[in-house]
């Protein structure tokens, strides 16, 4: 996560002896969703944060951070923000289908446009796109689980029925065939706490044995703890994240052995994003196409480089 | 209004015929054996007390409820109605007594209401506009069709309904105590549209507690008491005392108790220049300990809200003095607590819970009576309810009814024992017998004689005048939110009533409602008991 | 007025069993036969338990429903309210527990006055999470009583301004307690058991006697019928009908409040997703529990029962094998439904 930081830091050092030079005046616009979930609440951190820090970096920069409670509002913030002067765009869409007419508008007025994590459906839209990987996500996640565990019964959390959820949840399923390891039972409990807390409650009734828990989700893989610890079930040998939660990126430093590890899906991404963009401005080669970023197992050895004590997240 | 002759009954084969018709609510059985027919061209009244079987038999007609036994025949052939939808499309339409229309829509909307008239997919509001003008006009209303029901009088609101009840093909059309909210002059143009009815061939069905205007309207009556036929015959020669006797059985001859002479003490409650605003303008009257004072006037002249404004129900200026100390009540709380009770004319609406059972409903204003702590007494209530069954002779089937399922004059009742719960000193009863049958009217009338005997100052509001003629010590008139005049001792009559109320007299409005062609059966219908 | 009275019937105090409140627990009977039925762990001691306990929070907040319900308003806000009120609550736990430099003046003062001990902690919070709780009630109360606004429309605003309010305070992220210690000492309020029975169930047990009580033998319960069934009725009889409807508000702020002293030790956070569409849950627990919507009714005991059958639903889509998680929510819906109609057309029986 620290090289997707670095990644923006790099840019904006490389491209500033020229800035200075042309003193010219660019606007960024980034629309992304309000704080209404763990990690949403990570993007908006890291979104004001690099604000500041590409504000203090480019002279003559501006950027306005807007955030949105739902689709219909992102479309409206994006019609209100394309009546002021805006360069670039920097969107996180809350889903594919309801924004890509919104960003096709704002492209239509010669704005550059850079999307994040969710791509729209028309590719040509945009020019860059920083992507999360969630089929990697979900990969890496069933590869540890192949590896670690190698043979025995997994049950898993699912988020909120959506197109990141399935990519996760079927990428983690192929990534068991042919290991020993048997998913016995998958729910949703949508990403949140007390659903995943009930889940596993039933879970732990149904079951009589459970190797191991695919969480998918920190917040999640809390509730699912908790369930565990009241049923005092020592079968359960570890409990899997993912998105590299704070609190849980501590506890896999700390060497906690039912949290021995996490999956990176970093909120910080919106800040790789950010710093791509306005490298376009300041920098002479113009910056377009696809930025992947791959999500990383976090485990004891290089939790350390995941851990940021001030985020919300 | 061009008056068409008279048609005796049309054929022989009579319309609609129930023959030996019976209906039981589980061991109940309230209709037993009752056979009667309908002609076309003819008005046919069904008078009973309340319980009599009048509502069942006119369900039964109209196809929202089985016959338990026996059947219907019409036009000669054994007919079983599937619902009231199927009724009306034989020709039978009921007109309710209870105003069921949408009170945002037009005239005209709620006149098509689920029968709109449509063309290509869409509905067709021009022509539904033209033939509802058009069905008003025949009824001989002027309102425009365009007006929101909202708007109108409970009267116009009627002549809307039974305007909307007409406009399919009638040939049997019931009446269901249509004249229970109208004034005279109301009821005068009511009975007018009736006659047309008549005049058309349609027979009619009606159904009310009124006698003199059934004797006004109707060419048949039949009797019903207790579930059964009493009474079958034509109305020559009937006077309404004679139905009475039929109904109840035994001797009406004195309807009204002896009233003990009006006191003369020093007032109990004055009310100086009471204003209600929209409703009431500079009203002032005294009440004394044991004088029942009646207020008269038509509805809507002010009456209900000057007395709401009093009780601190409604926005109200003005001073209130109760027993020499002046006061002002900011809700009807404040007002019990001074000795005042208002009986409401809207007794489904703001009188009585109809969801509820009877104790609930009795209990409900004077509730602190019956808390020990902050417990209820349920033990309390039951007795309370008990003694209020007895002493108001509430009938009901079983005590755990809900108050909806009481007949109109046992909610009455119910009411009268609720708010007598209170023991009030000073009672206001606002129409104490609208919706009532006779007998339960000389109950009623009687109590609240007895009420000023026992030193209770007593106010009834009443668009009947001889219950105010018969049962007050005098009579204010009130005329769009004033105080138009006052009768009293010999000069109360109908007539001088009238006048106060209306600013013209008596026969004078009737014939101007009913038409220089009706005149003399006009006066004599809103005549005198 | 006696003379025409027709002699009182003898057999007038019929007991008669009544179906309409019955029919919850019927329903319920059912449920549980369909559970037995689908998968041989649901009838374990600890399974019910399990469930049982995880219907409280929905159990009390319901109980308070009932009161708005049944007094003719409607509350959505109570969802947001807990969420609130539970972060509050461990905010304030925490500043109390261990005041730091940004700790508001006030609680570091309150953490003078109690100390710094996990029990004075946790009796900060619970005053803070009851009074913050009946504050959010009564605002509605007026806000509904006085502002003369639909209850629906009002407590769709101070769902959204109690939702933001947590949002806030917790900055997108969670608020968590902080001391390990106090988390040991206040866990077995969700965890720990009374006899065997956990204590959850115990004090939905409490909250729904109590409130059995004050809907059913006090005035003011009489009152909240009343006004429920008939505004015009009750005011003509002399109801203090503001005051009545402000009172039910802040019952069920009270009772949202006393949810969340059970919900917080559970998972010992708050975050913007918490109480997520429990105003839902809790008015179709009501519904389920055999209160009509549009007020009049109050049927306490039903409403427990209706809180119960929802979690037991959503126990045997888990339990049984037989749905795939696509569909988990088609057929929960459609028992919900069916438990309806079988309510209903007993009901209609009587």
């Amino acid at each position: 996560m620290r090289k997707t930081i670095g990644l923006g830091l790099a840019a904006l050092a490389f491209s500033a002896g020229a800035a200075l030079a042309q003193q010219k005046s660019v606007t960024i616009a980034v629309s992304i969703p309000a704080a209404t979930h763990g990690w949403t609440g990570g993007v908006v951190y890291h979104a004001e944060e690099t604000a500041k820090l590409l504000e203090k970096g480019y002279p003559g920069l501006k950027v306005i951070v807007k955030t949105s409670p739902n689709g219909a509002a992102q479309a409206n913030a994006l019609e209100d923000l394309m009546t002021q002067k805006v360069d670039a765009l920097v969107v996180l869409p809350f889903n594919s289908d309801e924004l890509t007419n919104s960003v096709r508008e704002v492209k239509k007025r010669g704005t550059f446009v850079t999307v994040v994590d969710r791509g729209l459906k028309d590719a040509s839209i945009q020019d860059v796109y920083v992507a999360g990987n969630n089929p990697e996500f979900g990969r890496v996640s069933g590869k540890y689980f192949a590896d670690t565990l190698k043979t025995g019964n997994v049950v898993v959390l699912r988020g909120i029925p959506t197109v990141i959820d399935e990519e996760r949840v079927s990428n983690f399923e192929k990534a068991l065939e042919g290991s020993g390891v048997k998913v016995v039972d998958k729910q949703y409990a949508n990403w949140n706490r007390d659903d995943a807390f009930r889940v596993m409650q039933d879970f732990l009734q149904k079951h009589p044995k459970i190797d191991a828990v695919w969480a998918s989700d920190d917040d999640m893989a809390l509730g699912v703890m908790e369930a565990v610890r009241q049923a005092k079930r020592d079968d359960i040998k570890f409990v899997l994240g993912g998105a590299g939660m704070k609190d849980m990126v501590k506890r896999v430093m700390d060497g906690d052995k039912m949290i021995p590890a996490n999956v990176s899906y970093p909120p910080a991404m919106v800040a790789t994003a950010m710093g791509i963009t306005a490298a376009h401005f300041y920098s002479n080669a113009p910056m377009r196409g696809t930025y992947v970023l791959n999500a990383q197992l976090i485990t004891k050895d290089n939790a350390k480089d995941h851990y940021f004590p001030n985020s919300p997240f | 209004m061009p008056s068409a002759p008279e048609l005796g009954p049309a054929s022989a084969v009579p319309v609609l015929r129930a023959d030996h018709v019976s209906r039981s609510f589980g061991p109940i059985e309230v209709l037993a054996d009752v056979s009667f027919a309908l002609n076309a061209g003819e008005v046919h009244a069904v008078i009973g007390e309340n319980g009599a079987g009048k509502s069942t038999l006119m369900r039964i007609l109209s196809g929202h409820l089985a016959p338990s036994r026996g059947g219907l025949v019409l036009d000669g052939a054994s007919v079983t109605l599937a619902g009231p939808v199927d009724a009306e499309r034989r020709g039978i339409v009921l007109i309710h007594q209870e105003i069921l229309l949408a009170d945002d829509l037009t005239i005209a909307q709620n006149l098509f209401l689920g029968r709109e008239v449509r063309r290509g997919g869409l509905v067709d509001d021009a022509a539904m506009r033209r033939r509802a003008a058009q069905v008003l006009a025949e009824l001989g209303s002027v309102l425009p069709p365009d007006t929101r029901v909202r708007r109108l009088s409970i009267a116009e609101r009627q002549f809307v309904q039974i305007a909307r009840a007409l406009l399919v093909p009638h040939r049997v059309v019931i009446f269901d105590e249509p004249t229970a909210v109208l004034t005279p002059v109301e009821s005068e143009r009511l009975f007018a549209v009736i006659r047309r009815l008549r005049a058309s061939g349609a027979a009619v069905l009606y159904i009310s507690h009124r006698l003199p205007e059934v004797k006004a309207i109707a060419d048949r009556i039949t009797v019903l008491r207790d579930g059964r036929l009493v009474a079958a015959r034509a109305m020559d020669g009937l006077e309404p005392i004679d139905m009475a006797r039929l109904m109840v059985g035994r001797d009406m001859s004195k309807l009204y108790p002896e009233i003990p002479p009006a006191p003369a003490g020093d007032p109990v409650l004055s009310v100086d220049g009471a204003r209600v605003p929209g409703f009431v303008d500079d009203v002032s009257f005294t009440l004394r300990r044991g004088e029942i004072l009646g207020f008269g006037g038509l509805v809507g002249a002010g009456r209900t809200e000057l007395f709401e404004g009093v009780m601190g129900l409604r926005p109200f200026s003005g001073t209130v003095t109760v027993e020499g100390r002046r006061t002002r009540f900011r809700d009807a709380a404040e007002a019990f607590r001074a000795g005042l009770a208002y009986v409401t004319e809207d007794r489904k609406g703001r009188g009585l819970l109809l969801g509820q059972n009877l104790r609930t409903n009795l209990t409900l204003a004077a509730l602190k009576r019956f808390t020990r702590g902050s417990a209820i007494q349920v033990g309390a209530e039951e007795r309370a309810l008990d003694a209020a069954i007895r002493d108001f002779d509430i009938r009901a089937r079983r005590p755990d009814l809900l108050a909806s399922q009481l007949s109109g004059g046992n909610q009455q009742k119910l009411l009268l024992a609720k708010m007598m719960l209170l023991e009030p000193r000073i009672v206001v009863i606002d129409e104490p017998t609208r919706g009532v049958d006779i007998g339960t009217k000389e109950q009623i009338y009687r109590f609240i004689a007895g009420l000023a005997a026992k030193g209770c100052a007593v106010v009834v509001i009443s668009s009947e005048m001889p219950e105010l003629i018969g049962l007050c010590h005098r009579v204010i008139v009130m005329r769009n939110g004033r105080v138009a005049g006052e009768v009293s001792g010999s000069r109360m009559s109908e007539d001088a009533i009238v006048f106060l109320a209306t600013g013209v007299h008596e026969d004078e409005a009737a014939r101007i409602a009913a038409g220089e062609a009706t005149t003399g059966e006009a006066a004599q219908g809103a005549g005198h008991a | 007025m006696t003379d025409t009275a027709l002699p009182a019937r003898a057999s007038r105090r019929l007991p008669a069993i009544d179906l309409k409140a019955l029919s919850p627990f019927i329903a319920l009977a059912a449920l549980i036969l369909l559970g037995a039925l689908v998968s041989d762990r649901f009838l374990t001691v600890d399974n019910l338990v399990n469930v049982a306990t995880r219907s409280a929070f929905i159990a009390i907040i319901a109980v308070g429903a009932t009161f708005v319900i049944a007094s003719g308003g409607l509350d959505l806000s109570v969802g947001s309210m807990a969420a609130l009120v539970a972060g509050v609550m461990i905010f304030v736990m925490n500043a109390v527990g261990s005041p730091g430099p940004t700790t508001p003046g006030i609680l570091t003062a309150l953490s003078g006055l109690v100390g710094p001990s996990p029990a004075g902690a946790l009796l900060a919070g619970i005053v803070v999470a009851i009074a913050l709780s009946l504050l959010c009630g009564l605002a509605n109360g007026l806000t509904v009583t006085y502002g003369r606004i639909e209850p629906f429309i009002v407590t769709l605003g101070t769902m959204g301004i109690f939702r933001a309010l947590i949002v806030w305070l917790a900055a997108g992220g969670t608020i968590s307690m902080r001391s390990s210690e106090l988390r040991e000492v206040y866990r077995p309020i969700y965890f720990g058991s009374v006899a065997g029975v956990p204590i959850p169930i115990l004090v939905f047990l409490a909250v729904a006697a109590v409130a059995a009580v004050i809907l059913y033998k006090t005035a003011f319960g009489r009152h909240i019928v009343a006004l429920g069934s008939n505004e015009d009725v009750a005011r003509y009889s002399g109801v203090p009908i503001d005051r009545v409807r402000i009172l039910a508000y802040v019952i069920q702020g009270l009772c949202v409040g006393i949810a969340v002293l059970v919900y917080v030790p559970r998972l010992g956070s708050a975050t913007p997703t918490t109480g997520l569409l429990w105003e839902l849950q809790a008015i179709t627990a009501v519904v389920i529990g055999g209160t009509a919507l549009k007020g009049g009714t109050g049927r306490v005991w039903g409403t427990v029962i209706g809180a119960v059958i929802l979690e037991l639903v959503a126990n045997i889509m888990v339990l049984s094998s037989l749905v795939s998680e696509y569909l988990v929510g088609a057929v929960q819906g459609a028992i919900i439904i069916v438990a309806m109609l079988v309510q209903r057309s007993l009901q209609r029986r009587t």
